[in-house]
């Protein structure tokens, strides 16, 4: 993630934080990765997603149920589903991290996190447009069909090796800007 | 519902319609497919993506400085916003302090930019309900006025590069303060000229009250922000929730309703909050510190960012504007996703459209306030 | 005897090398030809002077210019002193289309699909720096970059967004071309209609087809004509 390797972001912390320590609690095991300018960011494997949501989400004291933004990221070696998690109440913030090794994404397929759409209506568009961008697929989504995209689009331009598509309406001389 | 009467055979069928891209009312290119019985609309899917201009791709293909004059396109008629959104998730990464002056300057151009959308918004509402060419230039008028103060501050009329990583680019002179004040006593009344002309109109109460009802719960859970969800009984503003920049110290209430708002709560809600930003604005003036260092990082080709991540949000007039940051430390971040208030606000539509007649499509459209290239970006 | 003119003037009749031998024009038709001739330049310049005072736009604005393009509507930037009282909201019923804002490929083919319903004269002007050549989105995937890919434009005006004032000034350039231009100009320009296909009430079919079938079918005739005249000319000449 950073280009010259001893320029590490930020020291990760070695002991949980207070939503990791709530979700070990109820018997779910999560990572902890480094903070995002001071917020918690936790990593969870994408099984346990729905336990933790369902879990962060309805108990009275953590209260995460406001669903700021679901964000697909292309890392180096991961692709990475970004949640980040507000309350209503009071003034919690969480960002949780699931992500799938690309290695273990068989050739021609997508990496698969479940869908948090049954959970927030807000998620459905949210992770449609994770689908269009970066190409993961949501299973359990009602509705996983590309939003900004035309619905025909080939590839998924957000991924680090998206090759631009050049034709008659877009294509340039040869030593222009591309 | 496809009903099939017993006596005659006769048939009902739905029909599907579409509200194309292009419409004369203002909004931008947005397709909306309707699914009507008779005159009642059963279901909608918005068709969005009709100005997807891949600004978040070009976000990881442009240096920070190169990107920070494209964003104010995002949502146009509130790029101090987006300009600020961008800043303060870099600021959260970078960890520089911002000195006062440049904060209060902020918020004065931010909160003028809400007037200024505010007064478009209210205009292009007034066409859409089809009072097309009366009443539109009067708020307009003032908008022209506010984007004269804006020319002479930043440059621009609408796309003003103003608010960059580190602070503001240029200080106002003495006799741009004294307009400003002066805008700031004029413009109660003119609030009031407009006031005196919709809120208690009988054409407008008719086209607005009851119609477009979102409830507490089903905003909350589809992610509404802004004064949309305000006038719902929600009073989430993050300007008193989670206060940035100098809001603490600025005198201000949350503008919201008790009850499950209509279309006609959400037009209240937006006259009394640009009562309310013309309040702050002289509060600023006031408050505003002689001395103070503008930028605290240097504009040039080489902008950095430390490496790490950051989530920022303002409260843009839409709603809640958020940026998210991963920055590997050199001069392009690594991703940029924009959490846009518009494109949450929009997906709550279906809902809100359901059993209404056509007719009230577009005034219920017009209420939400959805800015099409920040649905799209 | 007949006349043959390559093209040239307004109102001067075409006729083809094939059917010269049989076309013979009356002393009416020349006399109503040459009347047209006299009358079309100070009739074209009354028509290009009244047309060009009263452009009507479209109300077309995808992004950012077409909030310029309101403010050029408004009371500060008038633009009706100029003639376009109002912007009409169907394709129908304007002739002009300001492209105001980014055109992307998604929304190419609506734009095309306006483009053609709109009738002749029809004139674009390509407004600020995205629909020009792409402006600030040049290296974006889904961008057109330049409107003149898929329509013909007559005005391009620079500006992200241009002013107000630089609108006025498009929309006065185009009303000088409107008025030092030739009709027949204009019906040289090829602009092949894609999107909006007119057909025929009676068969159904587009008219494009039946055009290109009736000229398949005057071919082969006169392919026959020339046969028999041969065969007669060959007997002749036998004799």
């Amino acid at each position: 993630m950073s280009e010259t390797p001893a320029a590490k972001p930020a020291e990760t912390p070695q002991e949980p934080g207070q939503f990791g320590q709530f979700l070990k609690e109820h018997g779910i095991s999560s990572q902890r990765l480094a903070d995002s300018s001071g917020v918690e960011t936790i990593e969870l494997e994408a099984s346990q997603l729905e336990a933790a949501v369902k879990l962060l989400r309805s108990s009275p004291e953590v209260k995460l149920d406001y669903l700021v933004s679901v964000c697909g990221v292309d890392s180096q070696d991961t692709f990475d589903s970004v949640y980040h998690l507000w309350s209503y109440s009071n003034a919690n913030e969480l960002v949780i991290k699931v992500r799938v090794k690309k290695a273990s994404v068989p050739e021609g397929s997508l990496p698969s996190v479940p869908s948090l759409s049954r959970f927030w209506n807000a998620a459905n568009w949210h992770e449609r447009e994770t689908y269009d961008f970066v190409g993961i697929r949501y299973y359990g989504h009602p509705y996983l069909r590309r939003i900004l995209n035309p619905w025909d689009w080939e590839g998924y331009p957000l991924r680090r090796d998206y090759k631009q598509l050049v034709d008659a309406l877009n294509d340039k001389a040869p030593g222009s800007f591309r | 519902m496809a009903i099939e009467l017993p006596t005659t055979g006769l048939k009902t069928d739905e029909m599907i319609i579409n509200m194309g891209p292009q419409h004369p009312a203002t909004h931008g290119v947005l397709r909306l497919i309707l699914t009507l019985d008779g005159e009642f609309v059963k279901h909608t899917e918005p068709v969005c993506g009709h100005l997807h201009r891949a600004q978040e791709w070009q976000g990881q293909n442009r240096t920070l400085f190169q990107y920070q004059a494209l964003i104010d396109r995002v949502d146009y008629l509130s790029g101090m916003f987006t300009s600020w959104a961008m800043a303060r998730a870099a600021e959260l990464i970078d960890g520089c302090e911002i000195s006062e002056r440049a904060e209060f300057l902020r918020v004065m151009v931010a909160e003028m930019n809400r007037i200024s959308s505010h007064l478009l918004w209210l205009g292009t509402y007034l066409i859409d309900l089809g009072a097309m060419f009366g009443f539109p230039f009067y708020p307009f008028r003032e908008r022209e006025k506010l984007l004269d103060l804006f020319e002479e501050i930043a440059g621009q009329r609408m796309m003003f590069n103003y608010i960059r990583i580190g602070g503001v680019m240029r200080a106002p002179k003495d006799d741009w303060l004294k307009r400003l004040e002066a805008f700031t006593e004029e413009f109660p009344k003119r609030v009031d000229e407009y006031e005196a002309i919709v809120t208690e109109n009988p054409i407008f109460l008719k086209r607005t009250k009851g119609i477009g009802i979102l409830k507490k719960e089903v905003a909350m859970d589809y992610g509404v922000t802004g004064p949309t969800i305000r006038a719902s009984g929600v009073p989430i503003d993050l300007r008193r929730t989670k206060p940035y920049s100098v809001y603490p110290k600025l005198k201000f209430d949350v503008v919201g309703m008790d009850k499950d708002g209509d279309t006609w709560d959400r037009y209240i809600c937006r006259i009394r909050e640009m009562r309310q930003s013309n309040e702050i604005i002289k509060q600023c003036l006031d408050m505003l510190p002689k001395e103070g260092e503008l930028l605290a990082k240097k504009q040039n080709a080489g902008l950095r960012i430390k490496a790490g991540e950051g989530f920022a949000a303002v409260e843009s007039p839409r709603g809640t504007l958020g940026c998210y940051i991963i920055s590997n430390g050199s001069d392009r971040a690594y991703r940029f996703k924009w959490r846009n208030p518009s494109f949450c606000n929009l997906s709550v539509l279906p809902e809100l459209l359901k059993n209404h007649p056509i007719a009230d499509v577009m005034a219920i459209f017009g209420s939400i306030d959805v800015i099409l290239p920040d649905v799209d970006r | 005897m007949s006349e043959e003119k390559a093209g040239g003037a307004n109102g001067s009749i075409n006729v083809p090398d094939e059917l010269k031998d049989t076309v013979t024009l009356t002393t009416v038709d020349r006399a109503v030809e040459a009347l047209s001739e006299l009358l079309s330049p100070p009739v074209s310049w009354v028509a290009n002077l009244a047309r060009s005072n009263s452009v009507w736009p479209l109300t077309f604005g995808t992004s950012c210019c077409a909030i310029e393009m309101m403010s050029v509507g408004m009371s500060k930037f008038d633009i009706s002193r100029f003639g376009s009282e109002v912007f009409r909201g169907t394709p129908r019923q304007a002739d002009l289309i300001i492209t105001a804002g980014t055109i992307t490929r998604k929304m190419a083919p609506a734009l095309i699909t306006l483009y053609e319903q709109l009738p002749e004269p029809k004139y674009v002007i390509a407004m600020g720096a995205c629909t020009v050549t792409g402006g600030m989105f040049n290296d974006s995937y889904s961008v057109v970059q330049g409107v003149d890919r898929i329509i013909p434009v007559d005005v391009y005006l620079p500006g992200c967004p241009p002013r107000p004032e630089g609108i006025l000034d498009a929309l006065l350039k185009l009303q000088q071309k409107i008025r030092t231009e030739s009709y027949s100009e204009r019906r040289k320009r090829k602009y092949k209609q894609e999107a909006v296909l007119y057909v025929d009430y009676d068969t159904g079919r587009p008219v494009n087809d039946l055009v290109e079938e009736a000229k398949l079918e005057t071919a082969l005739a006169l392919e026959r004509l020339k046969k028999s005249r041969k065969g007669e000319s060959g007997t002749s000449a036998e004799r």
